[in-house]
């Protein structure tokens, strides 16, 4: 006989996931492995020649880059020397400052990072992120990708992200070389959105500088960095390469971030039967020892792996809570799929979502999930009003806000209209006014009509060759009647002279006034301090479209 | 049912690798029925390791190629041995059989390399199109993961790439070779119509991490690739 | 790492300890030669930033122009290009001392390399990326770009170039290598 009980449970979302008992080998765990190094420290003649029980003559160029640049050696010994239970604990203890925890964890190797955050449980971490956390106001960054590439689609969806209150937008190509449309379809859209939010296009590592240069984006965030010599290889880097490229960017002004995460060296064959977490906690000091502000972070695009195994979804919190205490920018990942379960990719998400952290989800998609080219993300636009509505619930600011119809109708026409313009001054191929109607009102790419894609790709690589850059998107935007769309746009390239925005955590109010760790200082002390949801920003949170007003009945 | 076949498969590979690291001794008995709903093929994922390669002979190493009407079919080091099939079951005879075949379509001649140096799916493109005669190649991974390089290209940038291997289907690699044959000759395809399932992470990435460990560990430093004659 | 000047000397050492070819010992970054060279000379802290709206006047476009030159009558009548919209090793460093006065030394560290890159085209920065990436360069192609750092007034990313020739030989990651 056959249970009935058991055959309704085989039927359930959470038994689609793809398990994997731990394989502490090949490093198929996730945290707390036996095979993780022991921390030690020696310092003789201004150098480390002893790091986590490898001698320097053992080094590997990880090993080599993190001695180098990621530890600071005022106080190494006492940090060290301290118990690992004691620095969580003073971490977890509310009237310490966060200064005193960052001023220790600068100092100590990434085998004792481990042991700090391997103590703790998730209540723990959580309340140690809503402490770590650079930023003082959390945010959201939204993925704004479709399967077509489709510019005006990417146009309008961008514009309504911005509405809805992502502070940053990230797209990506389905094919490579329709970069330079997408990297300015997001631009255009959105700005039309909210001005002052951050674009970015993910490519390979110099094509996405180069966009960068040119003014189609505003900051990159697919830099990759691996715990393992063999993976960032593979990955076509080392620390130093990356390192290199961290400064190219902020020699143009441009923000950037790097981005890991746990199980990427399992994912990629390599992960020297290292666990997950210790992996990360490496490239977490790489991008330390880099001085990049910030990582963006929590398995990412391999969730799958960690997710896979015992206390995985743990040691992805431990990893974006190792970036904070480093005192790194976290975009905290949230945004790829890793279960067909709603309340496991709920409970995964309520780790970052609760406590707060710079950006919640790295990107959110704001289109229906068929059309996520980072394929398929956590949250998707038909989410938007779950997400809002657990805001609402639990007093907390997930870095959105409930949205109208006839707003987001409004602001997708403008961006579309907007792209439409451009396309034309730029002499790419018309954007027609069917077009521009499906975009205003599509949910995603099966409401758009088909472009001619080798035209698209076509113009694409031209308008590189003409070398076209982002002033002349602000002429073609304002000679085509959109100048206030001109305006913003002028005003985000302005950005990169005066450098504010490289600063750690730093986003954009729709005035342009920069918002970062350094003026937006996480205080957090205990009850009643830190960000806490009130005055406006609850009075947007709470108001939801549907709720009914009890005066009304 | 997905999740029961993928605990079986990757029971198999696990042992596989086991054995292969001397762990176990013992030959598993399994049966699977991977490939009824999902896989074109039938065929057993435990490999047999006197099964029938003989497809596909491994030559001497490969040598630059001077034609310019060929595309290089890169595929991995375990590609055809021990492994047979794509991640979801499509055998590697198949695969090659409609990658030449759409190469042919076009009037272009297909050359088939294996690469040991690595197992990443860019490397291994990267290798093919070095010695490519037209500097296009396709490249393989065991699991299926296919990517279309050229040479002037930046190792992870692509013409196409074709990152869902749960996705590829018998038609998609047809269609990946008559692409890489347009591009071999100076045309501007219409990309490859891109498939996304959102769902196939949750379902395959830790399957698809283990067949890669499984291939990584055929990779031989500092190899230099080989030619391999298939009959297809 | 204490200071810009210590990380040097951390670099400078780990090289001495590589190769005994190259012991040339830099002291603290060269100032650049570019016209605002003097916000370096000033302490700047956290209540300069942001920098845009506390010191406009630090930010100087060259030609007697500020950030207030940049405005769409000036775009529409020509007069800006992108090179106008770049960032100055001045205001780098200057970034780098409120980063620093922050706790975050190493972005510091960061910036200074920058500053420096200001001086490198657009081109030549993408190559030298690309030459530092695995297989691509010879020992002698990475020792040659760092001499031309050099002669640039980049110091600082000479040396960082030379640590990685020297790593790479160690761990195999030169051309040939693979």
């Amino acid at each position: 006989m056959k249970s009935k009980r058991f055959e309704v449970l085989s039927q359930r979302p959470v038994n689609q996931d793809g398990y994997v008992k731990e394989w502490v080998e090949e490093g198929f765990i996730a945290m707390e492995s036996p095979q993780d190094p022991k921390p030690s420290l020696k310092i003789e003649g201004g150098r480390i020649v002893e790091l986590d029980g490898k001698r320097r003559e053992d080094f590997d160029l990880i090993d080599t880059f993190i001695a180098n640049y990621g530890i600071v050696f005022d106080g190494a010994q006492q940090a060290m020397a301290m118990d690992s239970k004691d620095i969580a604990n003073m971490m977890l203890t509310p009237s310490v400052p966060r200064e005193e925890i960052v001023k220790i964890c600068k100092s100590i190797t990434p085998a004792k990072m481990l042991e700090v955050v391997s103590s703790m449980n998730v209540v723990e971490m959580m309340q140690c992120m809503q402490k770590m956390r650079a930023r003082r106001t959390m945010a959201n960054q939204a993925h704004v990708t479709n399967v077509n590439d489709n510019p005006v689609q990417i146009a309008a969806d961008a514009a309504e992200g911005a509405l809805r209150g992502f502070a940053e937008e990230e797209t990506t190509v389905a094919v490579a070389r329709y970069a330079p449309l997408n990297a300015i379809s997001l631009l255009v859209g959105s700005q039309c959105g909210r001005p002052g939010v951050l674009t970015q296009c993910s490519l390979e590592e110099a094509t996405e500088l180069e966009l960068g240069m040119r003014g189609f984006t505003a900051y990159a965030e697919t830099i990759s960095v691996y715990g393992t010599e063999d993976v960032f290889t593979d990955g076509d880097d080392t620390p130093w390469s990356k390192g290199f490229l961290a400064s190219a960017y902020a020699s143009r002004g441009l923000k950037m971030r790097f981005t890991s995460g746990t199980g990427s060296e399992v994912q990629m064959g390599q992960a020297e039967g290292k666990s997950m977490l210790y992996l990360e906690i490496r490239c977490l000091y790489i991008t330390k020892g880099a001085g990049v502000q910030g990582i963006q972070n929590g398995s990412v695009s391999c969730i799958g792996i960690p997710a896979a195994v015992p206390s995985g979804i743990r040691a992805v919190l431990a990893e974006n809570l190792v970036a904070a205490m480093l005192d790194l920018e976290c975009a905290s990942s949230n945004d790829q799929t890793f279960s067909h379960s709603d309340l496991r990719r709920t409970a995964r998400t309520l780790m970052q979502f609760a406590p707060g952290t710079d950006f919640i989800c790295s990107g959110y998609s704001s289109t229906p999930n068929y059309d996520n080219m980072f394929a398929g993300s956590n949250w998707d636009a038909e989410d938007y009003d779950d997400w809002t509505v657990i805001q609402r619930d639990l007093k907390v600011n997930g870095g959105l806000i409930p949205a109208r119809e006839e707003e987001v109708v409004a602001v997708r026409n403008k961006a579309a209209r907007a792209l439409q313009a451009l396309f034309k001054a730029l002499g790419l191929p018309p954007i027609t006014d069917q077009e521009v109607e499906a975009a205003t009102y599509a949910n995603g790419s099966k409401d758009m009509p088909p472009r001619d894609k080798v035209a698209d790709i076509k113009a694409a690589q031209d308008l590189l060759n003409r070398g076209v850059t982002g002033v002349d998107f602000v002429k073609g935007l304002a000679k085509e009647g959109h100048p206030d769309v001109a305006q913003s746009v002028l005003n985000l390239l302005k950005q990169k002279i005066s450098g504010d925005y490289l600063q750690t955590s730093a986003i954009f109010d729709r005035d342009f006034n920069v918002i970062s760790a350094i003026n937006n200082r996480n205080d957090y002390q205990g009850v009643g301090t830190g960000y806490r949801v009130e005055g406006e920003d609850w009075e947007r949170i709470k108001d939801i479209p549907n709720a009914i007003d009890p005066r009304d009945i | 049912m997905m999740a029961e076949i993928n605990r079986d498969v990757l029971r198999s590979i696990i042992l596989d690798v086991l054995q292969e690291m001397g762990g176990v001794h013992e030959a598993p008995q399994f049966k699977t029925n991977i490939g009824e709903s999902t896989a074109p093929s039938a065929a057993p994922r435990h490999e047999d390791p006197t099964g029938d390669d003989s497809w596909l002979q491994t030559g001497g190493p490969a040598q630059p190629g001077t034609s310019a009407d060929e595309v290089v079919i890169a595929v991995g080091p375990a590609f055809g041995r021990s492994q047979r099939q794509t991640i979801v079951g499509v055998p590697h005879q198949e695969v090659i059989r409609q990658v030449v075949a759409g190469i042919e379509e076009e009037g272009l001649k297909a050359r088939v390399i294996r690469v040991y140096r690595s197992s990443d799916v860019a490397a291994v493109a990267v290798e093919g199109d070095s010695i490519s005669g037209s500097g296009v190649c396709i490249g393989i991974q065991s699991k299926g993961t296919t990517l279309i390089h050229q040479r002037d290209l930046q190792p992870l940038s692509n013409l196409e790439l074709f990152p869902q291997a749960p996705l590829l289907t018998a038609e998609t690699y047809r269609a990946i070779g008559k692409n890489a044959a347009k591009y071999a000759k100076g045309e501007s395809p219409t990309p490859v119509p891109t498939l996304n399932d959102q769902m196939a992470r949750p379902k395959y990435q830790a399957l698809s991490a283990l067949l890669h460990i499984k291939e990584t560990k055929h990779v031989v430093k500092g190899k230099p690739a080989d030619e391999v004659r298939v009959t297809v | 790492m204490a200071n810009e000047l210590e990380a040097l000397i951390r670099q400078i050492v780990s090289e001495i300890e590589g190769a005994k070819g190259n012991t040339t010992q830099y002291s603290a970054p060269h100032t650049s030669s570019t016209p605002n060279t003097t916000v370096v000379d000033r302490v700047v802290t956290i209540k300069d930033y942001p920098i845009a709206k506390k010191h406009p006047e630090w930010i100087d476009l060259g030609q007697g122009r500020d950030l207030s030159h940049i405005t769409m009558d000036n775009v529409m009548a020509g007069h800006i290009t992108m090179d106008d919209l770049k960032i100055s090793p001045s205001i780098l460093k200057a970034q780098g001392q409120i980063a620093k006065a922050g706790g975050r030394d190493q972005i510091e560290l960061n910036f200074s390399r920058a500053a420096e890159m200001t001086k490198v085209s657009d081109k030549r920065l993408l190559e030298m990326y690309n030459a530092l990436r695995p297989y691509r360069s010879s020992k002698q192609e990475l020792l040659d770009i760092a001499s031309e750092l050099d002669g640039l007034g980049a110091p600082i990313c000479a040396n960082f170039v030379r640590e990685a020739a020297e790593n790479y030989e160690r761990r195999k990651k030169l051309k040939g290598d693979n």
